[in-house]
């Protein structure tokens, strides 16, 4: 017998309390681990995506829409821009690099992008084995989950369908072909289809001929073009949705959204100023679910404190016994910290095992309808303040049982009950 | 041995009863008889260190008990008091042999399971050792209080009314018990009681005034 066996019989004696109690205790555990793994997942694909563009440049609307459909690729696009002007953009002395964005149809819910190479070697995509990028129009490639999805391999075709959501009209008549495979970026590529910008104004031009171009910001005003073979040098009255800008001074960035602002009937949105703003309305519902879970570690905390101090007051009997045996108050001591530290740690497991493997059962539903990438199978140092906290609040909930137990009357408890 | 020199006990400071002079030797046994009220309770708890006496002093092989503070007497008292609580107090969440054991851990003393088994067989209640004291009878759990109380060696083993709920066998049972176990442990038994069923084993024998 020792106080960790001691500790045991007690504990198993009243299994439904110390259940409850540790169960609490998980609960509040399980919330931060959620709260920390869906943060830092979400903090790290934001800052993947945003790796390096410095300005998005689309049609006029809301300048949080615009990087969300064209950065995140998560929300409708705002309107197109011609062309033309985008041209004139790539340019300017103050631009570095541009990269295209032109959007209109999709492959089972995953957009099917119109863009330059530039796209995918801006956030260091490789091909796999076996690949190559597009050359001609209806070539693609698979972004990885794409692949992976659909099952599609070099070599195979399928048809996109109108629209950025499943259940537009199929384009049965103008299959793709997919000719590359990119390897996992963790950026919004992977699940992408990219393609040259003329394979979607090929298919539009084509689609146009028996619809009015509406709906999802396709609006190609290229009517009427059918000889688009070789369209790309003069593109007249073409239009893409977007154009992804690095900048090649630090003076852009007071430069260039202003002068494209003022002067052109196009948006200029910043990714770093949306995604902040972005930040304070979701960082103020993440920081309320903090609090509230580390609230839930405290009451479990009380919990532990009020299921020790009732089980304290129901044992005074047993612990004047021990005094009465020779017990000193440290012995007693370790016996109510030992009980009380190992219901916390039995709710930190608990709780750091629930809230992984919550993560990891919401990550396939999140992936699917969310398009949001998280996973359940990674640990972050951060976690590891649950450790201390969790047995600080274990040991504080101890203290004031533990130390009543000093100031048993034996003689008032024994034989006066 | 046990000697008492004008011990006064009481409960907060008002007197209940003064013994001048008793001197118990190691072996002897004494019994103490009296009333309901009478003080009965109130001298076994002065004498097993867990009340404080008005005035007097108590010796317990030369020590002066109440000169002891805290864990001092705690430790004292679980070396050599062997107490039998009229209220048994038997530990709930653990087993018989478990409550056995808990006597030499609280104490700081060796746990020793086979002396532990042999005490319960010698009571009779060995095939009750991994039980819980729950499923005892109250002349099983008496035994295995005994058990308790002497398992850590006392030299003195007071039992506040420890036949007063037995049926008249187990009364014989438990006192032929008691008195094999201090003999063969060479300790004193200091019994209080008013069942005059067993006024019959003891030598000594002091009866309180007062009560009713
Ligand atoms: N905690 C206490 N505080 C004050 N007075 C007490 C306390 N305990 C007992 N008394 C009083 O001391 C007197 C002796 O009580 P005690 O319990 O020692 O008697 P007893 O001989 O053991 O009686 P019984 O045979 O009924 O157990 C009684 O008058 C009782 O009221
Ligand atoms: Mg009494």
């Amino acid at each position: 017998m020792n106080s960790l066996s001691l500790s045991y019989a007690y504990l198993r004696h009243k299994i439904l309390s110390t259940a409850l109690t540790a169960a609490t205790f998980a609960v509040g555990v399980a919330m931060i681990v959620v709260l920390l793994l869906v943060n830092a997942q979400l903090q790290n694909e934001f800052s993947n995506n945003l790796k390096g563009i410095d300005l998005v440049v689309g049609g006029k609307g809301s300048p949080m829409q615009l990087i969300l459909s064209s950065v995140f690729h998560l929300d409708t696009p705002t309107g197109n821009i011609s062309l033309d002007e985008a041209e004139k953009l790539s340019r300017h002395s103050l631009v570095k690099e541009t990269i295209p964005i032109a959007l209109g149809d999709n492959y089972q819910g995953y957009r099917i992008v119109g863009t330059t190479q530039a796209y995918p070697e801006h956030y260091n995509a490789r091909l796999k084995a076996g690949g190559r990028y597009w050359q001609k129009k209806m070539e693609t490639v698979l972004g990885a989950e794409v692949a992976a999805k659909s099952g599609l391999n070099p070599g195979d075709s399928f048809a996109g369908s109108h629209g950025l959501t499943t259940g537009g009209e199929l384009h049965s008549g103008l299959p793709y072909t997919v000719v590359g495979i990119l390897e996992q970026t963790g950026t919004a590529i992977d699940r992408l289809a990219l393609t040259g910008r003329e394979s979607i104004w090929h298919i539009h031009e084509q689609h146009d001929h028996d619809h009015d171009a509406e709906g999802a910001g396709h609006k190609n005003g290229a009517q009427g073009h059918h000889d688009d073979g070789h369209a790309d040098a003069q593109g007249h009255g073409r239009e893409i949705t977007s154009l992804l800008i690095t900048y090649s001074s630090p003076l852009a960035a007071v430069e260039l959204p202003r002068q494209i602002n003022s002067t052109t009937s196009m948006q200029a949105a910043s990714p770093a100023f949306e995604v902040a703003r972005l930040n304070t309305f979701m960082g103020t519902g993440t920081e309320t679910i903090k609090y509230f879970a580390w609230f839930l570690i405290a009451l479990a905390g009380f919990g532990i404190f009020t299921g020790l101090y009732n089980a304290m007051n129901e044992r005074r009997y047993d612990l004047a016994l021990m005094r009465s045996f020779g017990a000193r108050p440290g012995k007693l001591f370790k016996l109510m910290m030992t009980e009380s530290l190992a219901v916390a740690i039995v709710g930190l497991v608990a709780g750091v095992v629930t809230g992984h493997l919550f993560v990891e059962s919401f990550a396939a539903w999140l992936a699917s309808s969310k398009h949001i990438h998280i996973t359940g199978r990674l640990f972050l140092i951060e976690e590891m303040w649950l450790v201390p906290v969790s047995l600080a609040v274990g040991a504080l909930a101890a203290l004031l049982p533990a130390i009543r137990v000093y100031r048993i009357d034996i003689f008032k408890t024994l034989v006066r009950r | 041995m046990l000697e008492i020199n004008g011990l006064n006990v009481g409960h907060d400071g008002n007197a209940i009863l003064e013994v001048p002079h008793l001197s118990v030797f190691t072996g002897e046994h004494c019994l103490i008889l009296g009333a309901s009220g009478s003080g009965k309770t109130t001298l076994l708890s002065t004498l097993s260190g867990l009340l404080a006496p008005i005035a007097g002093e108590l010796l317990i092989d030369g020590c002066n008990v109440h000169k002891l503070r805290g864990v001092a007497m705690d430790e004292f008292r679980g070396r050599h008091i062997g107490i039998i609580y009229q209220t048994l107090h038997m530990v709930g969440a653990l087993t018989v042999l478990d409550n056995l054991l808990l006597a030499q851990y609280a104490a700081g003393l060796p746990q020793d399971r086979e002396k532990a088994i042999a005490l319960l067989e010698h009571l009779g209640v060995a095939e009750k050792k991994d039980h819980k004291p729950e499923t005892l009878s109250q002349g099983q759990l008496q035994r295995v209080a005994i058990a308790r109380a002497v398992i850590n060696g006392p030299r003195i083993i007071v039992g506040d009314e420890p036949t007063s709920a037995l049926d008249d066998r187990s009364c014989e049972t438990v006192m032929e018990l008691l008195l094999q176990l201090a003999a063969s442990a060479n300790a004193s038994l200091v019994i209080a009681t008013h069942d005059q069923r067993i006024k019959r084993h003891f030598h000594r024998q002091i009866t309180l005034e007062g009560g009713q």
